[in-house]
């Protein structure tokens, strides 16, 4: 997995350079967008984190030139601003994610691999999240390369849970996702096959409750 | 924008006043002028008819042979002269001496040396009279025959056209008056039509007025509100600049140098020094987190809503993304972070809301022992709305309550090392948009319920 760092500052590019490079990531530097803009244009990265304040021209224009010549590759936007206008700014450029300075880099590597994933389960509809590996075309589970024996309504649940893998999602949300197979489905309902997912999925991830929210994918190290 | 004027200039007042007064003072000298020119030609006109009354009388005037005057009125006569529906008629003639000829003795005499006929206001018998009197030549000299009458019919054809006078120009005066008094009111209507305008705008509403419907005189005044407003906005807009490039040159090297520091303390090569290296992360960490809660409250500043993004926010998603946000660290002191919420929208920043939000569950996730519970709630409330942060940790204690609102107060024997900055923000933002922040105790009397209740819905 290869993602291009596009910040200015020497510490924090040395920094998340070296930290994203411990998680496993191979890293590549530039400190402007007119080089990242070249880079880009010569090479395949799978992900690029871009720091919005960029001498010249600044990142949400490279997200913005990014887009308009059809590149897709996940963006991940580091801003020192907590404005919400440049929040909106960013995702409505077509930036996937944000992250306001300063941050952990744990967190950094953690959305990373999302932002990876959920790209790559968009193009080849294969998603690995911890030790569990769903391949959505074929609507199959497995862990360990063994296939999880899961009924309809699960395999919905543990569907949608995983395209948001990280991410609370609504109760109301899986409601939806399994409304079409039957009308009246109550919200214990949705407890009850949750549990039922979490006894099937073991070890290899886990589905946090979030009280009065939803519930959320993880992998079972985080 | 009091509507309590009293004491201010009004130019209405003025102008009624400089308008009035002066209207007021013509039309009673009008008033006056038409009386005494119209009462003029009354005693004119009596007084005539005293003197031709004077004239019949002096026809009967005969002098015999022995120069003896006499004056005989036959009965007849007499009754035509002292015939009047309203006054008393008198009539004196006197010879040349002063001696009494015929009539009612003691009748006053007008005897102007000069004129002919004379004229004397007098009072005879207790009434006031007007007495004409004329001299007429005979063999025996001057005889002066004066003709009297009481001023009935004098007095009451003056108050006849004075009555008639006052009528007619009262109306014209009233009439006159009210039409001031509306051309006024409706003369000025644009000015009050701008001054609603003003009132109804939000205090926070840096908008121009809209010139079109101003006259062209206030129009100076409303250009330069205009420019004032402007000004007001770009200053704002110019604070909010100069505090998002002060985050950024804070934020950026305080991350760097977090940054590092995490993968120096994971560094084998720095094992030696690695309880130093955390020290160090935690300073810098706690820098990292004053630098944030100062920003933001440097940003709640009123100027962040002048620069103005107030909008319809929905508090159940800001509650969702702010529990979400800090999951993490909830999951990783085993406490239950959960949210009570229902859909409802208050005008707001949304991202001020989202900063007092995450001060909030970081407030209660800091204070809140492992194994612990913290709900956050948002739902209608009458006409307004709440939005709620419950834990149960070991709370604040009701003195304390007021100061934890303080900046940089931190509550005595408070655990963890937060700069005292969190509630004040918070306190700010809530005060920003009008909310009302109460601290309680949780249920079942343990812990710290942080209420704020938003005045209105959208």
């Amino acid at each position: 997995m290869r993602i291009l760092v596009v910040e200015d500052d020497a510490l924090v590019a040395d920094a998340i350079c070296r930290g994203l490079g411990e998680a496993g990531f191979a890293v590549d530097h530039v400190g402007s967008a007119e080089r990242a803009e070249a880079a880009l244009g010569s090479e395949n990265f799978d992900l690029a984190i871009v720091d919005i304040g960029l001498p010249g021209a600044d990142g949400l224009s490279l997200v913005r030139r990014l887009r308009s010549v059809g590149q897709g590759l996940p963006v991940l936007i580091l801003t020192a601003r907590d404005g919400l206008v440049d929040r909106v700014n960013a995702l409505d450029l077509g930036a996937d994610d944000y992250l306001v300075k300063p941050f952990e880099l744990p967190e950094l590597a953690a959305r990373s691999r999302a932002l990876i994933r959920r790209m790559r389960s968009a193009v080849s509809a294969q998603l690995t999240v911890g030790g569990l590996a769903i391949d959505l075309a074929g609507r199959v589970a497995r862990i360990d390369g063994e296939a999880l024996d899961l009924t309809r309504r699960e395999w919905s649940i543990l569907e949608c849970l995983a395209l948001q893998a990280g991410h609370v999602v609504a109760k109301e949300r899986l409601l939806q996702a399994i409304a079409s197979w039957d009308e009246e489905i109550s919200h214990n309902a949705i407890e009850v096959y949750v549990s039922r997912l979490r006894a099937k999925l073991g070890a290899a991830a886990s589905i946090r409750t979030v009280r009065g929210l939803g519930y959320r994918l993880d992998d079972a190290a985080h | 924008m009091t509507p309590h004027t009293e004491h201010a200039t009004s130019v209405r007042r003025r102008l009624l006043s400089l308008l009035l007064a002066p209207l007021a003072l013509l039309l009673g000298t009008g008033i006056l002028i038409d009386y005494i020119s119209a009462s003029k030609p009354i005693p004119i006109a009596y007084d005539q008819a005293l003197v031709n009354s004077a004239l019949a009388v002096a026809a009967h005037v005969q002098v015999d042979e022995a120069g003896h005057i006499s004056a005989v009125l036959s009965p007849g006569a007499e009754a035509v002269l002292r015939s009047d529906r309203y006054d008393t008629i008198y009539y004196l003639v006197i010879d040349p001496r002063g001696e009494f000829v015929a009539g009612d003795r003691g009748l006053p005499v007008a005897s102007s040396a000069t004129r002919n006929p004379s004229y004397l206001d007098a009072v005879f018998r207790g009434d006031p009279i007007r007495v004409a009197s004329y001299r007429t030549q005979t063999s025996a000299g001057p005889v002066t025959v004066s003709v009297a009458e009481t001023r009935h019919k004098r007095d009451h054809g003056r108050r006849r056209v004075l009555a008639s006078l006052f009528a007619t120009d009262l109306v014209q005066l009233a009439g006159t008056l009210l039409l001031v008094w509306i051309g006024v009111r409706y003369g000025l209507r644009p000015l009050t039509a701008l001054r609603d305008q003003i009132a109804a705008r939000s205090a926070r509403d840096l908008a121009a007025l809209d010139v079109a419907p101003v006259p062209l005189e206030v129009r100076p005044l409303v250009h330069a509100l205009n420019r004032l407003f402007e000004t007001v906005r770009e200053a704002a807009d110019a604070q909010q600049q100069f505090l998002a490039n002060a985050a950024h040159q804070l934020r950026t090297p305080l991350g760097g140098i977090m940054a590092q520091l995490d993968l120096l303390a994971r560094d084998p090569a720095a094992a030696a020094v690695r309880e130093r290296v955390l020290a160090l992360r935690e300073g810098s960490r706690r820098a990292a987190h004053t630098a944030n809660r100062l920003l933001a409250l440097a940003r709640a500043e009123p100027s962040a809503l002048v620069a103005g993004d107030i909008r319809s926010v929905d508090l159940r998603a800001l509650v969702a993304d702010a529990v979400a946000a800090q999951l993490d660290r909830a999951l990783a002191a085993h406490i239950d972070l959960g949210v009570e919420a229902e859909v409802v929208r208050v005008p707001a920043s949304d991202w001020l809301l989202r900063e007092l939000l995450a001060n909030l569950v970081d407030n209660a996730l800091t204070y809140t022992p492992i194994g612990g519970r913290i709900t956050l709630r948002c739902g209608n409330e009458g006409d307004g709305a709440f939005l709620e942060v419950e834990d149960d940790g070991p709370g604040i204690p009701p003195a304390e309550r007021a100061r934890v609102l303080e900046r940089f107060y931190r509550a005595p024997g408070a655990p963890g090392n937060g700069c005292g900055l969190g509630l004040a923000i918070v306190d700010e933002i809530a005060r920003l948009h009008g909310a009302h922040l109460v601290i309680a105790g949780g249920a079942e009397g343990r812990g710290t319920r942080i209420r704020l209740r938003f005045p209105r819905v959208v």
